[in-house]
């Protein structure tokens, strides 16, 4: 990975990962040694939130899209309920003739 | 009763199955519930689906503790979320919510609510790829492998690439926006 990419997944690291003792103290030595270290990581954790609520927009989505095939489901069962109910109060009549 | 692992592997693998299985099951008796108290079908099919987003974070998030069915766990969830509407609407103060389902998704602070919210609208730009790797791993928390197989990579390797690339889109698209706060 290029440098660029892979300073993207130390920050990740520390953000969203479950580093040890000694990763915790090497990024403390960092931070004093890397004067951008600490707004790239402001940075990158806004992304993160960015993320999370484009994530449950997108979950939303697919939640109403759920929503609408089920109403859509049930029409269609109480349309056909129906249906069948008049044909059978038709049809005996109609045997009859 | 399905346990949280098997839930969240039936989320990871097969969401849209999943949650149309809750869905089917669930929203009656929450409909009912909720007109029942005063509110409409578009407010029962509101706080459900709440509910679910609850659900859904705190399942893949491996934080989710069910002490009874999960069709149980999200009626106990959307009735205190009502519960909770109601009287947010009479602007009552809140009494007599259940411990166990008095969830509500994690706010963000104000201030970074409106930086995040800006930050939703560069991923909405972002290309469909991207923003699907994107929201695949950091939302849906989909493992790489999936995300891989699903997405037409070659291995997990190329997948990790991809998703860091589409992230550095991301913050380049972002770095305009913030430039001021985030100058270098």
């Amino acid at each position: 990975m290029r440098p660029a990419l892979k300073r993207l997944q130390l920050i990740e690291r520390h953000l969203l990962g479950h580093p040890t003792a000694t990763e915790a103290a090497a990024w403390q030595v960092q931070l004093f040694t890397d004067p951008e270290l600490a707004t790239d990581t402001e940075a990158q954790h806004l992304l993160y939130q960015g993320l999370q609520l484009a994530g449950r927009k997108q979950l939303r989505q697919e939640l109403d899209l759920i929503h609408a095939q089920l109403a859509g489901t049930a029409r269609r069962q109480r349309w056909l309920q129906a249906a069948l109910h008049a044909v059978r109060r038709v049809l005996p009549q109609a045997l009859r003739r | 009763m399905e346990t949280t692992a098997s839930l969240r592997h039936a989320l990871l693998t097969d969401r849209h199955r999943t949650l149309t299985g809750l869905y089917q099951r669930t929203f009656p008796m929450v409909r009912r519930h909720v007109q029942q108290h005063g509110g409409s079908a578009q407010d029962a099919k509101d706080v459900f689906q709440d509910a679910l987003v609850i659900f859904y974070e705190k399942a893949v998030g491996e934080t989710l503790v069910l002490s009874a069915s999960v069709s149980t766990y999200l009626v106990g969830v959307s009735r205190n979320l009502w519960r909770r509407e109601l009287a947010r609407r009479r602007q009552q103060p809140l009494t007599g919510l259940t411990e166990e389902h008095a969830e509500r998704l994690p706010e963000l602070e104000s201030a970074e609510t409106s930086a995040a919210l800006s930050v939703l609208d560069y991923v909405e730009q972002l290309g469909e790829r991207c923003k699907s790797v994107l929201l695949a791993f950091y939302y849906f928390q989909q493992p790489l492998e999936q995300i891989a197989r699903t997405h037409d990579y070659r291995s997990v390797r190329s997948a990790t690439v991809q998703k860091f690339k589409c992230l550095e889109r991301l913050r380049a698209a972002v770095r305009t926006l913030f430039a001021h706060d985030f100058a270098r």
